[in-house]
């Protein structure tokens, strides 16, 4: 699932898998390139609570340009572990 | 940092009673009072005292004149809660510009809707210079391909041009103030032409009457500057007010609604505003020891506006937070929209929220018969009474032919005053759609009249309110037409009361020719996921034979017949029980 990935990534789609958990549809399981808001239930509310708990845990802070471009769950690895390496 | 003091020492307290925003500015600027930004740890991110605000918008001014903006011309703002879109707008003002607050995208995944939208606000505005948030000027950009701009960017790239030796010639009493981009569909924006005069009336009549402002009054807010609440309610107001306000970006107070609360209870606030889910989103996940934390004695006025007044949610916030000093009577239900700039009817001052309790049964026939004591919550309706008109200013309630109603009686709701706008900017039919040679205003909304005060049931146009957000029906039928194997005419979206949380759930019926079990689920979870990507919300999708939804005689979808088909269970899905109010 996540072979190929950095460790900084490995780490981060982790944390975004387990903050995912709960809105999955029937069996799918999360992966990368799973929509969030096309193939998850969630709602815009929680998608906030999602992203200010990845904000908690890794110290950063996602900018609203990068909310607005991220779609998928890799999208969303890639921002969080580049936000962490401060670039 | 220190934050800006909440009485002006020297400065005599002015309730309004100015003829033009620049003129309220040029007073304010004499004190010490003004504008704190914090974040969602309620920290002091900036201090904006007023005097500073008039200072920094008037170098802005020059700058934007050396740009070559002619008077009157407009230009685009991003409103993020951040002192350059305040500087900014107020810039506008001393150089004679007009201002076009808009959006910021929300959620994931907005970008290309949010980039549409702006090209959009851009063409419908005429706009000849667009200022983005920080962060936000590539999508700018993006919208601003093709638009005749002088310049688009972010701040820095306003702040780093240079003066204009000019004279400022700020925006009279007689002319406009800005443009409110609120009304209409994502398609088709509409700009809510807001006067000075309407504008300087209006924050007249809901620092009097209303809100009765006071110079001890210190003021708080988390509502988005793009937003009629946010902006005038606090900003413009506030300046018109020398009060002292405290400001929270939006998305700070949805990651952390416990915020607005704790700030309120430490600085002292007593003057805030929300719609009603801001309420209920505040005391979840509050442990009673941070209740008894909190002192809220100093809210003396807590607003409601922007979504119907839910009175259990607001009931329920009261019985919460008694033990923090919080008083039922600090509510203010106020009735109002973007085209009468804000609020034009307010609940006068009570030692609670006052509510009318009428029969379930008379409702579908437009009757609201008070219902008795003993009557339990299946057979009577509450809804919470809006109040009465500002000084200056008619409500009227009246049947499908505009004949007026009697007390009691269910119909559309109409106003009359100064505070109404003259129209939408550059779209004279949409104007001539809702707006009256004589002056009055068809607001779409339903209610009925009781002994002079307004109570609001519903709204007669399809506007659907999720969480306080405008949601436009078609958005959401286009989004779902576009799925494979649908067509023009195949979906009908509309709100219906969710008795049990309150609030509105999102009904969306979808004409399928499909037969196969899995393919009809599939193209369920595909509506679904439409909607979800459209507008961020959750619905329920019903699927319906071929030709089940009704037309109009001129062959267009009706959404409230669908609506009422769907309410009376004809789509064999469980109705809701409330037959509705339409």
């Amino acid at each position: 699932m996540n072979d190929g990935l950095a460790l900084g990534q490995k780490e981060a789609f982790a944390e975004v898998e387990k903050l995912l958990q709960p809105f999955r549809k029937g069996d799918a399981s999360i992966a990368l390139d799973t929509d969030i808001t096309r193939d998850l239930n969630i709602d815009s509310l929680a998608v906030m609570d999602m992203i200010m708990e990845l904000e908690d845990k890794f110290d950063i802070s996602i900018p609203l340009n990068v909310v607005a471009e991220t779609k998928t769950v890799r999208e969303l690895v890639d921002a969080v572990s580049r936000l962490r390496m401060g670039a | 940092m220190t934050p800006t003091p909440t009485l002006n020492t020297k400065l005599k307290f002015q309730r309004c009673g100015f003829s033009s925003l620049a003129q309220a500015m040029d007073y304010a600027a004499q004190g010490e009072t003004g504008f704190n930004f914090y974040n969602a740890r309620g920290q002091l991110l900036s201090v904006l005292p007023y005097r500073e605000l008039r200072a920094q918008a008037q170098i802005m001014a020059r700058k934007l004149l050396g740009l070559k903006l002619h008077r009157g011309d407009r230009m685009l703002l991003v409103a993020d809660t951040t002192p350059q879109f305040a500087t900014a707008f107020i810039a506008c003002q001393y150089a004679g510009i007009v201002p076009v607050p808009v959006s910021l995208p929300v959620g994931l995944g907005a970008k290309t809707g949010y980039v549409d939208q702006l090209a959009l606000q851009l063409a419908g505005s005429g706009a000849r210079a667009a200022m983005a948030a920080d962060g936000l000027g590539g999508f700018l950009a993006e919208a601003a391909e093709g638009a005749n701009l002088l310049l688009h960017g972010e701040p820095e790239a306003f702040a780093s041009l240079p003066e204009a030796q000019a004279d400022l010639k700020p925006l009279g009493p007689d002319g406009r103030c800005y443009l409110q981009y609120s009304s209409g569909s994502t398609r088709f924006p509409l700009g809510v032409d807001v006067t000075q005069k309407a504008l300087m009336a209006n924050i007249l009549g809901m620092s009097s009457v209303g809100l009765d402002i006071r110079p001890e009054d210190r003021a708080i807010s988390w509502l988005p500057f793009y937003h009629d609440m946010g902006l005038i309610g606090f900003m413009l107001g506030p300046i018109c007010n020398q009060l002292s306000t405290d400001l929270l970006p939006t998305r700070e107070f949805a990651r952390r609604p416990s915020v607005w609360l704790n700030m309120i209870s430490q600085n002292r606030n007593s003057v805030s505003y929300s719609p009603t889910f801001g309420y209920d989103l505040s005391m979840r996940r509050l442990s009673d020891e941070q209740v008894a934390a909190l002192d809220l004695s100093c809210w003396r006025r807590a607003g409601i506006g922007g979504d119907m007044v839910q009175p259990q949610v607001l009931r329920r916030f009261a019985e919460i937070f008694a033990p923090a000093g919080f008083r039922e009577g600090a509510f203010v239900p106020s009735y109002g929209m973007a085209e009468t700039c804000l609020a034009v009817a307010f609940a006068p001052a009570d030692d609670k929220v006052r509510i009318d309790r009428v029969l379930r049964a008379g409702l579908a026939a437009g009757r609201a018969e008070a219902a008795n004591a003993s009557a339990d919550e299946r057979e009577a309706r509450t809804f919470a009474i809006c109040g009465l008109p500002l000084a200056g200013h008619d409500l009227e309630v009246r049947d499908e032919q505009e004949f007026p109603l009697p007390d009691r009686r269910i119909g559309r709701v109409f106003v009359r005053g100064p505070s109404v706008t003259p129209g939408y900017f550059n779209q004279p039919e949409a104007t001539a759609a809702v707006l009256h040679q004589d002056g009055w205003l068809d607001t779409g909304d339903l209610g009925y009249m009781l002994d002079g005060e307004l109570i609001v049931t519903g709204r007669a146009k399809d506007l659907i309110i999720i969480n306080g957000r405008n949601i436009w029906p078609q958005d959401l039928e286009w989004a779902v037409e576009a799925l494979p194997g649908l067509r023009r005419g195949d979906v009908a979206a509309f709100a219906v009361h969710d008795d049990e949380h309150g609030g509105e759930d999102v009904v969306v019926l979808v004409q399928a020719r499909l037969t196969d079990v899995e393919a009809r689920d599939e193209l369920r979870r595909a509506v679904e996921a439409a909607v979800r990507e459209q507008a961020a919300i959750d619905c329920r999708v019903v699927l319906v034979p071929p030709h089940a939804l009704p037309q109009t005689s001129s062959g267009k979808l009706s959404r409230s017949r669908a609506r009422n088909n769907y309410l009376q269970g004809q789509y064999g899905e469980p109705a809701d029980p409330v037959p509705a109010e339409s």
